[in-house]
């Protein structure tokens, strides 16, 4: 078993086998050997850490995956049925498991968090994703700014 | 004129006098639209003063979540999203830009022709992987200078562009795009010397593939392949992350060039040295000394190379399995090969999945003997030409490799239908070739229909020159084999008939009269079609139950017009039938 520190001092004991799923946990684990003290990770709350570990449960047994998938733009976009219900949460949950995932190095996770906002993206205009994240139009009115959208739109109707 | 004018979200876009003014009317809003949410649950707080997470995101984030939108025109409407995004979903848009014309070429080169200090982003640095190959015509010297400046540039394919010369390779590496590159493509370049290659070695120091094939054409015209040791030992000196090294049909290429390669490059995973004629076993035995690495090994036609290559090499010497990780072998036409030898790279090499022996004819039953110890590990096996096999090997090949997909045994004369209905047990076999195996009858295709779980795996069979079967058992692995999609029968009688010779595809051009009237090959459209004729015909003759009953022995005999008494026998080289199908295209399962 490993003893896992939240940001907000939650202790978590987990399998090594689940914790292991995380490649920093991974890698801290076998530079200091075994260990009782609890391993702090600063950048996850108490929350969030519940959330990672539940899924890497789940996941316990999947297979390390390869970087073969990664050239398969349309494959990338399914996410199986668990996974989409575990990322059924509100949007900042959303971005702190990504940001988790990304700072505790899940892959799998991180690519499933992103694949869920790309989903979100689908299909909209510049302004609904602005609406859909809350995001603010920070542009400013260069005319040079023409020139970068046009540039964008020749690429995007040539990589199609 | 306002910036976003012309877009095409026009309509949506706020209007200019808004941009960079903080929080507009799109965060009085919030979620109104999202749509893969619950709507009930309160999402993020309205406070126009909360952070939007998706904008302050790390930019790795942002990048990650760009690269999983699935649609480019998506990812173009987040490019006009804030700042934050647009970069990033630029770097996705220009990765790999591909172009289906010259037009959009042109347009791009005059894009990337501009002074990079007028441009707002640095589009040139974004391009991370460029192929060319499918504008192979118009790619010149002038054309590949372009992208001089794109020095974020990963890989690059030029494939077949036979119009660029040294000069365009060297235009192309005159800044710093060599910094990054790690593959290049250059194969069926017909115009590139050592001069580009040596400079290729000089500006590339992360290299790690090379594909310098050369396509048959040019290999008969030895004059058109200008590529020798003293450019590929360079490489093999400067390029040591080197993975990956195709040198088919390079044949001034001798012994310094493997051996340079081989000791200096010691994570090489495929190396690539077909038709190189020059190779001779001292190559072998430095390659296997030095790459235990390797994964792919291509040697076919390298007819200086014997038994000693291997038998007197770390492949005998070395621990049993010490090139666990080669998966295919090629070994056609190195003809001086014996059983030792097979005998030894099984033992070496444990978990070979493709393997390649076609026209190694002094190979027996003691070779295939060897291979079944490859047991599930084994996909792929050609042993064409192999004409000393016996039915013995076979039986047993059968009951070892069970996950045989792809088996070739043409022109293994001494087979019989015992050896067949053996190989019928293979619950994988997806392609099996028996091209003249003239003993072959009926009985061993009513075999291969035998098992359901045959029936839905076979899509090629190659038949020709079987001359003993008829269209009973034809007629049944047709009906019964419902995923075949390639059914060669060249010179098989029975089918020589007008009524079957419909659905046949057109013969290949070079074939003469006599070649044209034996051709008989089915493939996709052709195949269902010839089903659906059958249907009709049996349902025509009263015989509902089935073509499949071996009572009806002279079922179509009446129909049957024969249209050519002697076989004649024509081969293109590596397509026994001239089926047009190189029986060794096919590596999907690789």
């Amino acid at each position: 078993m490993v003893q896992l520190l939240s940001s907000d001092n939650e202790t978590f004991t987990v399998d090594k086998q689940v914790a292991e799923r995380s490649i920093l946990i991974k890698n801290m684990l076998e530079d200091v050997g075994e260990s009782d003290a609890p391993i702090p990770l600063p950048n996850v709350t108490a929350k969030i850490l519940k959330k990672v570990i539940d899924w890497c449960e789940h996941h316990r047994g999947d297979p390390v995956s390869q970087q073969e998938e990664i050239n398969d733009r349309k494959r990338l976009t399914e996410i199986d049925e668990w996974d989409q219900k575990f990322m059924e949460v509100d949007q900042e949950t959303l971005f702190e498991i990504i940001l988790a995932a990304n700072y505790l190095d899940i892959k799998p996770l991180l690519d499933i968090g992103c694949k869920t906002v790309a989903n979100m993206i689908k299909g909209k205009s510049p302004e609904e994703i602005r609406r859909t994240f809350n995001i603010v139009n920070d542009f400013t009115p260069e005319v040079r700014q023409f020139g970068i959208i046009s540039h964008c739109y020749f690429l995007a109707m040539l990589s199609t | 004129m306002l910036p976003f004018a012309h877009t095409p979200d026009r309509n949506n876009s706020p209007s200019p006098t808004n941009f960079g003014s903080a929080p507009s009317s799109a965060s009085s809003s919030v979620t109104s639209l999202s749509s893969n949410v619950d709507m009930d649950k309160p999402l993020i707080s309205m406070d126009s003063a909360s952070p939007a997470y998706a904008q302050s995101l790390p930019s790795e984030i942002i990048y990650s979540i760009l690269k999983q939108v699935a649609s480019m025109s998506d990812v173009y409407s987040c490019s006009l999203v804030c700042k934050a995004w647009c970069y990033m979903a630029l770097e996705v848009l220009w990765f790999k830009p591909g172009f289906q014309s010259t037009k959009t070429l042109s347009r791009f080169c005059s894009l990337l022709r501009q002074d990079p200090s007028t441009m707002t982003f640095l589009y040139p640095s974004m391009i991370r992987r460029l192929n060319l190959s499918n504008l192979s015509e118009d790619i010149d010297d002038p054309v590949i200078s372009c992208l001089a400046t794109c020095n974020r540039l990963e890989r690059i394919t030029l494939a077949g562009c036979t119009r660029l010369t040294d000069n365009g390779i060297l235009s192309l590496l005159q800044l710093s795009v060599g910094q990054n590159l790690i593959s290049v493509d250059l194969s069926d370049m017909t115009n590139v010397t050592d001069t580009a290659i040596l400079a290729i070695a000089e500006k590339c120091p992360k290299l790690q593939g090379l594909n310098l094939s050369m396509c048959k054409d040019s290999q008969e015209r030895s004059d058109s392949v200008q590529i020798h040791d003293e450019s590929i030992i360079r490489i093999a000196e400067r390029c040591p992350s080197l993975r990956r090294i195709k040198l088919s049909n390079c044949v001034h290429l001798t012994d310094r060039s493997a051996i340079a390669l081989a000791t200096h490059c010691k994570v090489l995973l495929e190396i690539d040295l077909m038709n190189c004629n020059l190779i001779t076993n001292a190559a072998l035995v430095a390659i296997f000394r030095h790459c235990s690495e390797l994964r792919e090994f291509r040697i076919n036609q390298c007819k200086n190379i014997s038994d000693t290559a291997f038998t007197q090499s770390v492949l005998a010497s070395k621990p049993a399995g010490v090139f666990h990780q080669l998966r295919i072998l090629d070994l056609t036409s190195v003809n001086s090969i014996t059983d030792q030898s097979v005998a030894v790279i099984v033992q070496a090499a444990p978990k070979i999945r493709n393997l390649i022996l076609n026209k190694c004819d002094n190979i027996t039953d003691e070779s295939v003997f060897s291979i079944c110890k490859l047991g599930r590990h084994l996909h792929y096996l050609h042993l064409g030409h192999c004409d000393k096999l016996t039915d013995r090997s076979i039986i047993q090949l059968a009951h070892h490799c069970m996950r045989i997909r792809y088996l070739d045994l043409a022109c293994c004369v001494q087979l019989t239908d015992r050896a067949v209905m053996e190989l019928a047990i293979l619950p994988k076999l997806k392609r099996i070739g028996l091209v003249k195996c003239q003993n072959i009858t009926d009985d061993a295709i009513f075999s291969l229909t035998n098992l359901s779980r045959m029936t839905n795996s076979l899509e090629r069979v190659h038949l020709s020159y079987c001359v003993k079967l008829t269209e009973h058992s034809i007629t049944h692995l047709v009906s019964s084999c419902q995923r075949l999609t390639h059914l060669s029968l060249t010179g098989v009688q029975p089918f020589l008939r007008r009524d079957f010779q419909h659905f046949c595809r057109p013969p290949p051009r070079d074939f003469n009269d006599q070649q044209r009237s034996l051709f008989c090959v089915f493939s996709g459209k052709g195949v269902r079609d010839l089903r659906a004729y059958f249907n009709r015909l049996r349902l025509l003759h009263g015989d509902i139950a089935g073509a499949e009953s071996h009572t009806l022995q002279d079922f179509h005999r009446p129909m049957l017009q024969s249209l050519q008494n002697d076989t004649v026998y024509m081969e293109v080289d590596g397509d026994v039938d001239g089926d047009g199908d190189n029986d060794i295209e096919d590596m999907e399962d690789v």
